[in-house]
């Protein structure tokens, strides 16, 4: 039978390099193996009906969500305070998601953070979510608690940002992990014939369980309102533009309301040949906040940062980064830091960032840290953000 | 007073119709008749475009020269994803680092997974390389298989059926130019087939070394032998120790050729080749490595007569 199938391949061969090119390689045909001629064999026996009949699974048999869990290692030296070394873990998030059905995903992030002030570990749900994937007329709809668009860098949770802490006017405006809000967000894919990507966010609800600086969940009816127009632009084939203009309003801890206005400018460049080796990014940020305290009293404030970070060779990066920034309710204080950062990935899964920060305030005294951050993931691929 | 009325009332109609038909333009003005495909690599662009002729208009996101593994999802992207009909990914994974973001943010039904539109080119394909077990020690694997199956031009042939089915679903009335043209998309196969697989046969059981674990379906079809990578594990860059071990087992065993893709440097390889007195040769992954690999058999085309001029 063997015998069979091997005179079967070869002849199947000689078959094939028919013509003058097989006349010069019929000796060669000759010494092909079994493997070969199987494969061969293959080619050339009639294509199936349908997919449905070749399909085999390429998934495992599960409806389990994506689970992954990342944590946070921090070790840190402050130049002032009472630790002036310090060793702790900040904070270990648990990410779910899935499709519920053709029509929406989900998404949940549990984080037991460390809490400032008492040095424990709490637990918060920062993110529930759910965002439809069919929506007619390019409508995208999220309800649940979710970071608002405003601006950048708010939208990423802390290990997705490059730096060890998140700019200065995110800390002073909102909280030290950025704005959260309960409600629902729409976007939409402004319609153009042109390959120029716009998009408007509208967000309304209540800001996060915590007040923050600038905005606070507000009595019954008061609600926060987000506006942001997304502008992207394709300059060539390695760098792109991004533009982005945000409006938010909403009450504030003084009983009254607050409105923010910002601009955001990304500038990135990566060569498509070597992508994994070359890298460069600036972004910068502007916020500028008019609190009302009373009918009487407004304050006027405003803050931003603006960074660059160029990635070295596969696996090292370098950043720096300026911070202004005001306080929305106090319009003497005022602070301004400067930041150096070299960062070490070895693989997706794990970055090793080591920070070095001088920061100059005219509140308090002025103060140097340097911080290590050590994130490591497990689970599930999360898909990159750009 | 009446007059003024009625001029206004008319500018006001003017105005809304006017408004209303500049929106149905900018909602329609993405063309009509041909469907749109939306390809993640520029190997199953090729094949679409084959299938589909006239009838399509396909557009890739990642180049040729691009490590698939690592695409930016740009905003830019979601843009034609969101008018797509059809959808063409490689599967297995391969693009799980930019593709979920990309479609969870297109906001069109018919390409998420499971619609009509959506296709995973991988369905019937053979799969190499499927792990006992899963785990990140191993490096960068991919729990489903190999992904880089289109390396097998005989896979090609089940990547066209796969397109063709999306095709056949989204625009039934096309079938008979679909079904045609993947029929002389096969035929076309076969006969290059003959010449690559002579070309190769002299040097058949050639032993080799490639930077990245990419080319078992290559190395399958055409019986070639790939010994070690100069990544020690997949995803993980060369090592000085793993670098040694290369030299080492290139002298051994008098092997003369690293196979390398566009997309890495080639300090490594260049090292190693200085070593044991071999060179370091450029294959394409994929269609658009360089500007003369235009279609889906050029890509064999030029992997096959590289190979044929190293070894001989």
């Amino acid at each position: 039978m063997t015998l069979l199938r091997c005179i079967g391949s070869m002849l199947l061969l000689i078959y094939w390099f028919d013509g003058t090119a097989a006349t010069a390689q019929t000796d060669s045909t000759a010494v092909a193996d079994s493997l070969f001629s199987l494969q061969l064999e293959r080619s050339l026996q009639p294509e199936p009906s349908s997919i449905q009949q070749q399909s085999a699974p390429r998934s495992f048999l599960s409806v389990n969500p994506d689970i992954s869990a990342i944590g946070d290692f921090r070790s840190a030296y402050t130049s002032i305070g009472t630790r002036p070394i310090d060793m702790y873990l900040n904070e270990l998030e648990i990410q779910i998601a899935s499709v519920v059905d053709p029509y929406a995903r989900a998404e949940f992030i549990v984080s037991f953070g460390r809490d400032p002030e008492s040095r424990e570990l709490g637990i918060e749900l920062e993110v529930a979510t759910l965002t439809s994937l069919s929506l007619p007329y390019q409508l995208q709809l999220t309800l649940g608690k979710f970071k608002p668009v405003i601006g950048k860098v708010n939208v990423l949770h802390p290990h997705y940002f490059s730096f060890v802490d998140f700019p200065k006017v995110i800390n002073n405006y909102f909280e030290s992990e950025g704005m959260f809000m309960e409600g629902a967000s729409a976007s939409w894919l402004l319609p153009n014939p042109y390959d120029f990507y716009q998009e408007l966010t509208v967000e309304v609800g209540r800001a996060g369980s915590e007040p923050n600086a600038a905005v606070a969940p507000g009595e019954d009816g008061q609600l926060l309102y987000v506006g942001h127009l997304k502008n992207f632009l394709d300059l060539g084939p390695n760098s792109t533009l991004e533009f982005g203009l945000s409006g938010v309003h909403g009450p504030n801890r003084f009983g009254s309301s607050t409105l923010l206005a910002g601009v955001d400018l990304t500038f990135k460049w990566k060569p498509l040949r070597h992508n994994v080796y070359r890298s460069f990014s600036w972004q910068s940020e502007v916020l500028y906040a008019n609190m009302r305290l009373s009918d009487a009293e407004v304050i006027r404030t405003y803050g931003g940062f603006s960074f660059i970070e160029y990635q070295l060779e596969r696996r090292w990066f370098v950043g720096a980064r300026y911070d202004y920034s005001g306080f929305p309710d106090d319009p003497a204080r005022k602070e301004q830091a400067a930041s150096l950062l070299l960062r070490f990935q070895p693989t997706e899964f794990q970055i090793l960032a080591l920070q070095y920060q001088y920061s100059k305030r005219n509140y308090d005294r002025n103060m140097s840290q340097v911080v290590l951050r050590v994130i490591f993931g497990i689970g599930s691929h999360a898909a990159h953000q750009y | 007073m009446d007059r003024r009325r009625m001029t206004m009332s008319g500018t006001r109609i003017r105005f809304v119709v006017g408004f209303g038909l500049a929106l149905a333009f900018l909602t329609v003005s993405t063309g009509y008749g041909q469907l749109k495909v939306v390809t993640t690599l520029p190997d199953l662009e090729s094949i679409a475009k084959f299938i589909g002729g006239e009838q399509v208009d396909v557009y890739s996101i990642a180049t040729g020269f691009q490590n698939p593994h690592f695409v930016d999802p740009k905003p830019s992207y979601i843009l034609r994803l969101a008018r797509a009909d059809v959808f063409v990914t490689v599967g297995l994974d391969l693009e799980i680092g930019w593709v979920p973001s990309l479609l969870n943010s297109a906001r069109n039904a018919k390409i998420q997974k499971g619609g009509e539109g959506y296709v995973d080119a991988s369905l019937g394909v053979p799969l190499l390389q499927i792990p006992t077990s899963a785990s990140r020690a191993q490096g960068d694997i991919h729990v489903y298989g190999n992904p880089h199956y289109w390396l097998n031009p005989l896979n090609g042939k089940v990547i066209a059926r796969n397109i063709l089915d999306a095709f056949v679903r989204t625009d039934p009335d096309h079938r008979s130019i679909y079904e045609s043209n993947l029929k002389e998309f096969n035929e076309t196969l076969d006969a290059r087939m003959k010449l690559w697989a002579a070309s190769m046969l002299p040097y058949k059981g050639r032993k080799i070394i490639a930077y990245h674990n990419e080319w078992p379906y290559f190395e399958q079809c055409f019986g070639l032998q790939i010994v070690d990578f100069l990544e020690p594990k997949p995803g993980i860059p060369p090592t000085p120790s793993q670098l040694l071990k290369i030299i080492n087992t290139m002298k051994r065993d008098r092997i003369k050729i690293i196979v390398i893709s566009p997309y890495f440097t080639t300090e490594s390889a260049d090292l190693v080749a200085r070593s044991v007195g071999g060179k370091v040769i450029t294959l394409a992954t994929s269609v658009g490595a360089n500007e003369k690999i235009k279609t889906y058999f050029e890509l064999f085309d030029h992997n096959v007569s590289q190979l044929e001029e190293a070894f001989r």
